[in-house]
């Protein structure tokens, strides 16, 4: 803990006193407070020791109510930063509050009103003490943000289980939506034949996210564990591509189901011109026009 | 109404009637309701045959007047729908063959060949194509229960007729008269069939009876949403959607947007009595229930007296199909992701551009391409909201939407330009090879003529070899190619057909 030298052993007892009382009440103690605890502590001596932990750190001071809180801080973050000015522990103040989320260096440099060189330097002297860490956000390869060491950077700074290296994975994502909607239509077929009327076959035929992730998770065919929210997002864009229904459970969950499509294929996309790509510039003159058109052509033969 | 539509139009009236009713047709769509002296002027065309071309337009009924404000002169109008109409001619006949027989069909076909006749010329008629055709004796009793039957069922209506003698008549018709059924003399009929009496002798002359394509458009509606329910759920569901319908026209006008309700008891009723559907008989209420929490919710309850009544949507219903048409046509125009992307836009209603790739879980670079693709084929819309205050470069936001009415105009448009293009493409085609079908023609005339007087085998095959094996190859590429422009035409008619009915509802 404070390894604050001092002749004065009482002194160190008193200190360790209030650092005990402010741990027992993590939010935060008054003058009061102290005072009842350690009646016998003059107030000189006290400010004193307040003034050091609140030097080296261990408390900090907090104002409610026109009242003064000292609240306890765990040092054991605490060693990085030692040892460094002013401006480092501005800085690193503000990439510590900004948490796993990380926070990109123009707010940094708003926040802490340093100039850009300055802050580079910073930044840069914090990051060779391995205090500060840069990660690569995926919602802009160019973009850096800025985030204590030991973190693990959050899912929507990484992209989660979908990016590798800033790179959206999208034949995995491919893949297991398509393992899904297998999954849902073998259970929709499943209770189908097993008969017993049609409510129970659609009751039957319902899958959880969490049925999904099993089933997923069974498979193997992902060398990253998936959370069940991504297997919900997953699912998610089976429903969008019109294979499956949600709906919301009395849990408040989402149930899944594999279902059919009321229409055909409409019969304008059997055409050649249904999905010609150049149909608008077509007309019956010009270089564009049925007489010569190449995509009949090859259709009619 | 636009310049496509037009030339589908030209090419539909070219087709049947010749370059000369094409012209009047033509000029009639551009310019709206004319008098007769403005589409001379316009169309450089001799008097005579500019009323010769108005007289068949009219009898076709593809043509109507009115009175101008000089009563003694007439104003023409175009019936533009009836002219598209009548590539849905084999449909009708197909439909009619289905539910009544061949009898009726040949009825229909007549009718739709001369546009409306009498119903006794209309007997003597079928009789004697029966008879050439099918090699069936048909008695006029017979037919004359077809033609009935027909009329009750409203395929046929009947023709509107003048009341006073006014230089231009205005053609009125009672409703209760729409359907009544004519008299018909059998024993005049009889005599006329054995020429012993002239054909205006009939009792029913000058009461003509015409196709109600109204009719046919209701079972085609009908049958459209039954296919549908049949391939979300299953046969059981679509035959509980068929007698939805059926139930539904006794109490609801045949257009109205919700159905009024029909008590399930009914329905249960009918599915006893008819014993096919002895699966849906079983598990009727589970149907029921199925078919009413559905998420589409086109099928609701509307009350608890006598087992509850229910009530079918139809406006929302063809809202819906028109959504998932142009999904579809989106998924095979531009792929899967796309139409995920197109699904999620109508789903939020209003969307940035970064939730799209987070919702569609589509690579940042491939989401933004496909969005902007299909922003760019306008099914996509985009909506800036920017801030006042532009002290910044990133302070506006871009909302993606979209506007079903206006995809389903502009899906419209595609398919009437996709009909001209196959009929183009079917003239040019004959046109290319036109030397080869004539030759097959004449060959085709001879041989019949020959063999109606009894000419040798031998002499039809040396006849018959006047057709090179070339030829014989190209002609059956033809036959090939005309089959399959034919097939598509009718294809893409039905899905005018399903966005027609949409923006009838709407």
């Amino acid at each position: 803990m404070s390894q604050a030298t001092s002749s004065n052993s009482e002194e160190i007892s008193n200190e360790d006193r209030l650092l005990e009382l402010a741990k027992a009440k993590p939010e935060g103690i008054s003058n009061e407070n102290i005072k009842q605890a350690i009646p016998n502590l003059p107030l000189e001596e006290l400010a004193l020791i307040i003034n050091k932990c609140l030097k080296n750190g261990s408390l900090e001071l907090f104002k409610t109510k026109d009242k003064l809180l000292y609240k306890y801080k765990d040092s054991s973050k605490k060693p990085a930063i030692r040892g460094a000015d002013n401006e480092e522990k501005v800085v690193f103040k503000i990439i510590e509050e900004a948490g796993n989320k990380g926070i990109w260096i123009r707010d940094i440099r708003f926040k802490s009103n340093l100039n850009m060189t300055q802050l580079n330097k910073v930044l840069k002297s914090l990051e060779t003490k391995k205090i500060i860490k840069a990660v690569k956000s995926v919602s802009a390869s160019k973009k850096k943000v800025y985030m204590l060491y030991d973190l693990e950077a959050d899912s929507s700074v990484t992209g989660g289980a979908w990016y590798q290296d800033q790179d959206f994975e999208s034949e995995f994502v491919d893949v297991l939506s398509q393992q899904c909607c297998r999954y849902l239509r073998q259970k929709w077929e499943d209770a189908n034949s097993m008969g017993g009327g049609p409510l129970l076959a659609r009751n039957r035929s319902y899958a959880t996210a969490q049925d999904v992730h099993k089933f997923i998770s069974e498979l193997g065919i992902s060398k990253i564990s998936l959370s069940v929210d991504d297997i919900e997002s997953i699912l998610y864009t089976v429903v969008l591509d019109n294979n499956a229904e949600r709906i919301v459970a009395t849990n408040g969950s989402f149930l899944y189901r594999a279902v059919n499509k009321f229409m055909q294929t409409p019969g304008i996309v059997t055409t050649t011109c249904g999905v010609c790509p150049i149909a608008s510039r077509c007309a019956d003159t010009g270089f564009i026009n049925p007489k010569v058109c190449n995509y009949f052509t090859e259709w009619l033969e | 109404m636009s310049i496509q539509y037009g030339r589908v139009v030209s090419l539909i009236l070219l087709e049947r009637f010749g370059p000369v009713v094409e012209k009047v047709g033509t000029y009639l769509f551009q310019y709206g309701t004319v008098p007769l002296l403005y589409i001379k002027k316009h169309t450089d065309l001799p008097i005579s045959k500019v009323k010769e071309a108005l007289c068949i337009l009219i009898k076709y009924r593809l043509v109507t007047f009115t009175p101008n404000r000089n009563e003694n002169v007439a104003n023409y109008t175009l019936q533009h729908e009836r002219v598209l109409l009548m590539l849905r001619y084999a449909k009708y006949i197909n439909l009619i063959k289905k539910k009544f027989g061949t009898e009726c069909e040949l009825i229909m076909e007549e009718l739709l060949q001369r546009s409306y006749w009498t119903a006794s010329e209309l007997i003597l008629k079928v009789i004697e194509r029966l008879k050439k055709d099918h090699n069936k004796n048909v008695t006029i009793l017979a037919l004359r229960e077809k033609i009935f039957s027909l009329l009750a069922a409203q395929y046929l209506i009947r023709l509107p007729y003048s009341m006073e003698d006014k230089p231009v008549p205005s053609l009125v018709i009672k409703e209760t008269e729409q359907f009544s059924p004519p008299t018909i003399d059998f024993k005049q009929i009889a005599l006329v069939q054995s020429n012993k009496a002239p054909v205006d002798s009939l009792p029913d002359q000058g009461v003509y009876w015409t196709v109600n394509f109204d009719r046919f458009h209701q079972d085609m509606r009908d049958k459209l949403i039954v296919n549908a329910f049949i391939k979300k759920f299953d046969e059981n569901a679509g035959e509980f959607v068929r007698l939805l319908l059926q139930q539904m026209y006794i109490r609801t006008q045949p257009w109205a947007e919700v159905s009024n309700p029909v008590p399930i008891v009914e329905i249960r009723d009918l599915v006893r009595k008819q014993a096919t559907h002895q699966h849906l008989l079983a598990f009727f209420d589970q149907y029921v229930n199925v078919l009413e929490q559905d998420s589409s919710k086109l099928i609701r309850q509307s009350g608890e007296a006598g087992g509850g009544s229910f009530q079918i949507f139809l406006k929302e219903t063809f809202t819906q199909f028109a959504w998932e048409t142009v999904e579809q046509i989106v998924l095979e125009k531009f792929d899967t992701k796309a139409a995920r992307i197109f699904r999620l836009v109508k789903s939020k209603q209003y969307i940035e551009p970064d939730q799209i790739q987070q919702l569609a879980m589509i690579p940042a670079k491939e989401a933004k391409r496909l969005s902007y693709q299909l922003l760019e084929e306008n099914f996509l819309q985009v909506q800036d909201l920017k801030k006042s205050t532009s002290n910044g470069p990133n302070k506006s936001f871009t909302l993606f939407y979209t506007n079903l009415d206006q995809i389903v105009r502009m899906t419209l448009e595609l398919c009437y330009k996709t009909l001209f293009n196959i009929m183009t493409r079917k003239n040019h085609e004959r046109l290319v090879h036109k030397r080869i079908i004539d030759k097959k023609q004449r060959v085709d005339t001879i041989i019949m003529g020959m063999r109606a007087q009894g000419a040798a085998d031998e002499q039809l095959s040396d006849i018959e070899e006047m057709i090179t094996p070339p030829e014989r190859e190209i002609l059956q590429k033809i036959d090939v190619i005309m089959k399959k422009l034919n097939t598509v035409e009718l294809e893409v008619d039905e899905t005018i057909f399903l966005l027609q009915m949409y923006l009838i509802y709407q």
